[in-house]
């Protein structure tokens, strides 16, 4: 990502974060992390709880690769060291939500494929792929999760409203639950074209 | 920004809110503001079916006269709930009309260090978990905000008495949790909010079943079953009374009952299902200690508040312990044995009769509950009190010349009042009292190294021990072992006095 959709996608997580940080909620159980991926793949920030959370600046490279693959190899790893398992004595952490921001395609197509299952396997609450802009390929991006939302424009308005719907997706275990059983993803916002 | 019309299906009323597109939005509800900001327009996201449609007029209608025209009916619908007063209709969408919040009940300050969280409103989930109140953690709540250990005790009262209401009028809220209450420990308040999915079983069912970590574990440990089956448990009366002990719990100890160390499953959300449901424990157990928190394992910013050897359950003092005990221990998975509200705000009133101020100026507390030592000392910063403490223990007459204790003490402090509920059985403290019955009777002080007490508007005082009688405007001594009679009348009380922290 580079330009302006990369500035709103920074404006929105920032609106985000702080929407996060005034939910009592949140500040109880919500762990944040955030890896950067393009030609290298990098942990920007490592997994730190919401209240000492500082959202850095999301930089990227005007052009190069998108190393989608390795990010996933990273999380991978991560996922596995950090996120506490249950055993005998102690309790496990809640489910991880993965979201994924992209606006190209994976270009290491063949690690990209090797790790979907692998993600896949880790067992998380919900994977979420946000792909912007009219490179992004949806296609492969399905091949990871069925919830892939499509941002025709990456504008601020338009991302805000997507980050608010993550943020209702993260609180929801704190909301009543219905007579019914589904833990469902709430609807996401109805300007984004969802693609099917 | 538009100002929508909206109007009303009962009686053609007419309200306005302010579209700003960006409501706040619950589960349920989008909500707006009016223009004058006197009330709000609550929109259900999901049209209501013909059934809640009728339920909710009929909770703006007839129980909001039943409630207005109750003794102490102001009381209730200005302190003690938000109640829906209309139901409206805007573009085939449904809504009620409630009065806004008072504004004690959104934040001066908020955070200590950011304004973050400034005019926001006070959810009771901001003063249940211990993080919010550790000056340590990087988004900890100002000082000013938090109140003293006795605000929460009439926090907690006022809930008792609004779920007492509902339960008389044959309601429950099924959904009652830190989301729906919001509290002021500063003026010493709190209002049931989100009053539009009140159940009646049989008539009206539960559209939830309520939020987590207040859900009974019966309702969880029957929620895989299908909802018309009969041993499906959904939302009652009895499940208000868990979620609201699961409420008085976590305002006084910060701290959830039932979640401790123990796992039942690996699986997290099978693991939480469990001990919350079926194999719910509570986590201070006096004999089944394998729930106790591992304090290892608990976040550092809770460990004060988390160590249940250091605060135990029982500094809440006697009755409250009783009625835990009886809640999550025997009533966990018996529901009929769950304490009611009006049990609850008796305990919790007689409870803030033992309370003593500590007398270190920074102890963050302020307050603790008298732990029936020589001895005496706070829980929560360890000072010890100093100087002697007058503890008075309450009599009935159960027949001419026959007193009964009432299990019922009073704890003496400088400048402590003496009220008509202490001194006469026939008067009970609660929401019914007359404004006449407020006024002290008279009041304790230390004064010249000798504790005394200072009648003000007893006719009848009498000293037992010297057999005297002490008029108006006098004082009558406090010693160990003395008696007095309070009144003459019928009902009225004999105080025993013992002197501990000789």
């Amino acid at each position: 990502m580079y330009g302006e959709p990369i500035q709103a996608l920074n404006n929105a997580l920032s609106s985000m974060v702080n929407t996060l940080r005034s939910d009592a909620h949140a500040l109880d159980s919500l762990w944040i992390s955030i890896v950067t991926f393009d030609r290298e793949v990098n942990e920007l920030v490592p997994l730190t709880e919401l209240a000492s959370f500082q959202l850095p600046e999301i930089v990227c490279p005007q052009s190069g690769p998108t190393h989608t693959g390795k990010a996933l190899e990273m999380l991978y790893q991560k996922v596995k060291n950090e996120v506490i398992k249950g055993d005998a004595t102690q309790k496990g952490d809640w489910k991880p939500l993965l979201f994924l921001f992209t606006d190209g395609k994976p270009n290491d197509l063949q690690l990209y494929r090797e790790m979907v299952p692998k993600i896949q396997s880790l067992n998380f609450g919900a994977i979420v792929c946000c792909a912007a802009g009219n490179l992004a390929d949806d296609s492969l991006l399905k091949e990871l999760t069925s919830d892939v939302l499509h941002l025709d424009t990456a504008d601020s308005a338009t991302l805000k409203q997507f980050f608010k719907w993550v943020s209702e997706t993260i609180e929801q275990g704190n909301k009543s639950q219905g007579t019914g059983e589904s833990m469902a993803l709430p609807p996401p916002p109805k300007e984004i074209t969802i693609v099917i | 920004m538009p100002t929508i019309t909206v109007k009303s299906i009962i009686n053609g009323s007419t309200y306005q809110y302010v579209d700003n597109g960006e409501p706040k939005s619950g589960t349920a509800k989008n909500v707006y503001f009016s223009p004058d900001k006197k009330y709000v327009v609550a929109i259900f996201k999901k049209t209501p079916d013909f059934t809640q449609k009728q339920r909710l007029i009929k909770i703006a209608t007839d129980h909001l006269n039943r409630i207005r025209n109750s003794e102490g009916g102001d009381y209730y619908i200005d302190e003690l709930f938000r109640w829906p007063t209309d139901v409206v209709e805007y573009n085939k969408q449904i809504g009620i009309i409630v009065p806004l919040y008072k504004p004690n009940y959104f934040f001066k300050k908020g955070y200590s260090n950011q304004d973050l969280i400034k005019g926001d409103e006070k959810n009771g989930k901001w003063f249940a978990g211990a993080k919010f109140r550790n000056k340590q953690f990087p988004l900890s709540l100002d000082g000013s905000e938090l109140g003293t250990w006795l605000s929460y005790f009439q926090i907690c009262v006022n809930i008792a008495r609004g779920v007492k209401k509902l339960h008389q009028m044959g309601l429950s809220h099924s959904d009652l949790s830190y989301n729906n209450v919001l509290v002021d420990p500063v003026d010493k308040s709190a209002v049931i909010i989100d009053l539009d999915s009140l159940v009646v079983p049989g008539i009206w069912p539960a559209d939830v079943i309520g939020t987590a970590d207040f859900i009974a574990p019966e309702v969880l440990a029957t929620k895989h079953l299908d909802i018309k089956d009969p041993k499906r448990k959904l939302p009652s009366r009895l499940t208000d009374l868990h979620a609201f002990a699961c409420l008085v719990y976590m305002f006084l100890l910060h701290r959830h009952p039932l979640k401790g160390g123990k796992v039942h499953d690996l699986d997290t959300e099978k693991d939480d299902l469990l001990s919350m449901g079926e194999k719910a424990l509570f986590i201070e157990h006096p004999t089944d200690a394998t729930n106790r928190p591992k304090l290892n394992q608990v976040s550092k910013w809770d460990l004060f508040w988390a160590d249940v050897n250091k605060l135990p359950y029982t500094i809440t003092g006697p009755y409250l312990k009783d009625l835990f005990d009886q809640v999550f221990i025997k009533g966990l998975h018996t529901p009929t044995e769950r304490p009611t509200a009006d049990q609850w705000e008796q305990a919790l009133l007689k409870t803030t009769d033992l309370m003593q101020p500590c007398s270190n100026k920074n102890c963050e507390q302020k307050w603790y509950v008298f732990d029936n030592t020589n001895t005496p000392k706070c829980p929560f910063c360890g000072t010890k009190h100093t100087g002697t403490l007058p503890v008075l223990d309450l009599y009935y007459q159960f027949k001419p010349t026959v007193w009964k204790p009432e299990n019922h003490r009073l704890m003496v402090y400088s400048n402590q009042y003496l009220f008509q509920w202490h001194v006469n059985r026939n008067v009970t403290r609660n929401e019914r009292l007359s404004a006449e019955q407020k006024i002290p009777v008279g009041y304790f002080t230390f004064h010249n190294q000798k504790w005394v007490l200072v009648n003000q508007k007893l006719t009848s005082l009498k000293d037992l021990t010297d057999d005297k009688e002490i008029p108006i405007g006098q004082m009558v001594e406090l010693t160990d072992g003395k008696k007095l009679l309070l009144s003459k009348e019928d009902g009225g009380r004999v105080v025993v006095i013992t002197m501990a922290n000789k």
